[in-house]
């Protein structure tokens, strides 16, 4: 007889006592015992017989699948990648919405850039142009008090604003010592600065 | 230290300031300042397409017109010449038929001179006023994209040494890509040589106003300097990386004055006391105006305004007369508020005028409103143009050139404006020039 027929003859077994006379598994054990002394199949079977048991249970459980997923992490621009300058419209449009939180119209952002074109200096043009929108009750931002309470918050704040990134130590450190330091340095000022920044004329 | 040594060292650091050379943006120490035999120059693009016949050839409907033999000046502020007397359709009124009354007591040809047979480089319009601002003959100088070579304007602020609000381009819209030619595409130029410009028809109409004429006043030293200071540290940060945004190069001053008048323009504008020409109904005496009022505000070396209203000629020839009639009111009504209105200016400025290019000899079949035709831009005629300049150093009451003996090119006016300014041996030196290129000067 070979390993697997005797396996599957002591998994008949085990399989008919289990379900059939649970309780003939101590009469089984004695006759086990009984036979031990005579010859070392009963132990051969009972060997078996686990093993048996064991694979018949482990056949029975669900395979899991195998699920991958990625964390939510939040993605910044870095300078070195804005390479493309802003046309006058895009500009506009975008100063518009980081400014007021709102959109401009196409019309609005059409007159606007034929505006700007008819302006040689367009540092200057855009330096006017921002000039007029502060000059709106309805530009979002801070308050010089909410600045100070919490600086590096409002620099990320502003950084990820107007830069879509996040700024860097030395930036970071520079612009906190700055507004610290000049007491007339007011959010407004500090927006006015980003809006006229060369990085903001780029993305 | 006594009385005498602090005197001697006084004297000898004076003396010594006053001589170190300083090296201009060029590479060049001081500027030309000598040589320049015009404080000032203005500079009147009379473009559009000119025909010869109706303009200097004082021609009215004899030329253009098939069975209208009514010749005639309409153009009596610039040349000498009696008026039409028959068929009169270019002034005001209903059919304009009273013409507008002449501003200059002495026209700019008795004044100055003439160059009645000048060359074009080109037939088109953008071309054409990229050879009168670069003085260059390129071929492949596109529309929709800025001068291929450096103009006249980067040559007097790189080797003249002239600030930014010493050169001025005041454009007569937006069309037409005329806002482009205030610098050139050139590496060794560009934006950082520019003129200041200003659409006034745009700059100052009310939708601008909307947008740019309420602006919020900073104080200098408290506000604006900070605010600047922290634009130059993320200006660095950004050049870091390689990217770098240059400017026309307004110094703060200067950009101070320049929104002052902007302020003052909207406020004139709205009461309506803008220097304009006395008959102001078309875009180019609005630009001559508001170019009246550049020169009264800052005083500039050098502003070149452009004209182009005559370009209606492709589909109407009686628009096409109007406009060239107010071209001259508006010319006239220049020089004269120079010479009157502005004191640092008169009498030591010139005026040069020349038009782009010419138009056909043959109309094409497009009739006006009294079945006049009208004539597009193509043919060898349109090659035929025309100079005029007056100024302290100009001969007066001279005639140069004729029919058959065509004398000058339109790429001249730019070396003449670098002659009278100190920079031409630079412009030539540089090699842009059109072949055959000189100075209007240099032809007398």
């Amino acid at each position: 007889m070979n390993t697997q027929d005797s396996m599957n003859k002591e998994k008949k077994f085990v399989s008919q006592l289990l379900t059939d006379k649970p309780s003939a598994l101590q009469q089984s054990a004695s006759v086990c015992r009984e036979k031990e002394i005579s010859s070392p199949l009963p132990e051969l079977l009972g060997f078996a017989a686990l093993a048996a048991a064991t694979v018949s249970l482990a056949s029975c459980k669900k395979d899991q699948e195998a699920l991958f997923e990625v964390n939510n992490v939040m993605l910044y621009d870095n300078s070195a990648d804005k390479s493309k300058l802003k046309s006058n419209e895009q500009y506009v449009s975008i100063l518009y919405t980081n400014l007021f939180q709102t959109a401009l119209s196409n019309n609005t952002v059409f007159e606007l850039g034929k505006t700007l074109l008819s302006l040689g200096d367009q540092e200057l043009a855009r330096e006017v142009l921002i000039s007029n929108f502060f000059n709106d009750a309805g530009v979002q931002m801070p308050t010089a008090d909410e600045m100070n309470a919490d600086i590096d918050a409002f620099i990320v704040e502003t950084y990820k604003r107007f830069f879509v990134r996040l700024p860097s130590e030395a930036e970071k450190t520079w612009v906190k010592n700055f507004i610290e330091r000049n007491a007339y340095m007011t959010p407004e000022l500090v927006y006015f600065s980003f809006a006229m920044s060369n990085e903001y004329m780029y993305y | 230290m006594k009385r005498r040594d602090f005197i001697k060292k006084a004297a000898l650091t004076t003396v010594g300031t006053i001589g170190i050379p300083y090296i201009l943006p060029g590479g060049r120490l001081f500027a030309q300042t000598g040589s320049s035999s015009g404080q000032h120059v203005v500079l009147v693009m009379f473009a559009g397409g000119v025909r010869h016949q109706e303009s200097i050839g004082m021609r009215y409907l004899d030329d253009a017109q098939v069975g209208e033999p009514y010749p005639g000046n309409i153009m009596y502020n610039l040349l000498n010449g009696t008026a039409p007397t028959q068929k009169i359709v270019y002034g005001t009124g209903q059919g304009g038929i009273s013409p507008i009354p002449q501003i200059l007591g002495q026209t700019l040809q008795q004044q100055g001179t003439i160059f009645s047979e000048v060359k074009a480089h080109y037939a088109g319009h953008y071309a054409g006023l990229n050879s009168i601002l670069q003085g260059s003959s390129i071929n492949g100088q596109g529309l929709r994209s800025r001068p291929v070579n450096p103009t006249i304007f980067e040559y007097l602020r790189r080797y003249g040494g002239y600030k930014a609000t010493d050169v001025w381009f005041v454009g007569n819209g937006i069309d037409g890509s005329v806002p482009l030619l205030n610098y050139s595409n050139h590496p060794d130029y560009g934006i950082q040589y520019g003129a200041n410009f200003f659409a006034p028809i745009v700059t100052f109409n009310q939708i601008s106003q909307n947008y740019l004429g309420n602006g919020k006043v900073y104080h200098p030293e408290n506000e604006l300097a900070p605010m600047y200071k922290m634009k130059v540290f993320l200006d660095n940060n950004f050049s870091q990386n390689g990217a770098t945004l240059h400017a026309l190069g307004n110094t703060e001053e200067e950009k101070q004055s320049i929104k002052m008048f902007m302020g003052q323009m909207y406020e004139k504008t709205n009461m309506g006391t803008v220097a304009l020409p006395p008959l102001a109904d078309n875009g180019d005496s609005y630009a001559v105006g508001y170019a009246c009022e550049v020169l009264k505000w800052f005083k500039p070396k050098f502003l070149t305004v452009n004209l182009s209203d005559v370009d209606q000629c492709h589909s109407n020839f009686t628009g096409y007369l109007s406009s060239l009639h107010r071209a001259d009111h508006s010319v006239g009504h220049l020089w004269n508020y120079i010479q009157t209105q502005v004191p640092e200016m008169a009498g030591n400025t010139t005026i040069i005028a020349i038009p782009e290019c010419g138009r056909n000899d043959e109309a094409n079949a497009i009739l006006d409103q009294n079945n006049w035709l009208s004539y597009d831009h193509s043919d060898a005629n349109s090659m035929r143009i025309w100079s005029i300049m007056a100024g302290p150093t100009v001969p007066s009451n001279l005639v140069i050139g004729s029919e058959n003996n065509p004398i000058g090119r339109v790429s001249d006016a730019m070396l003449t404006v670098a002659d009278l300014l100190g920079v031409k041996s630079n412009v030539i030196s540089a090699g842009f020039l059109a072949h055959d290129t000189q100075s209007f000067f240099d032809l007398l």
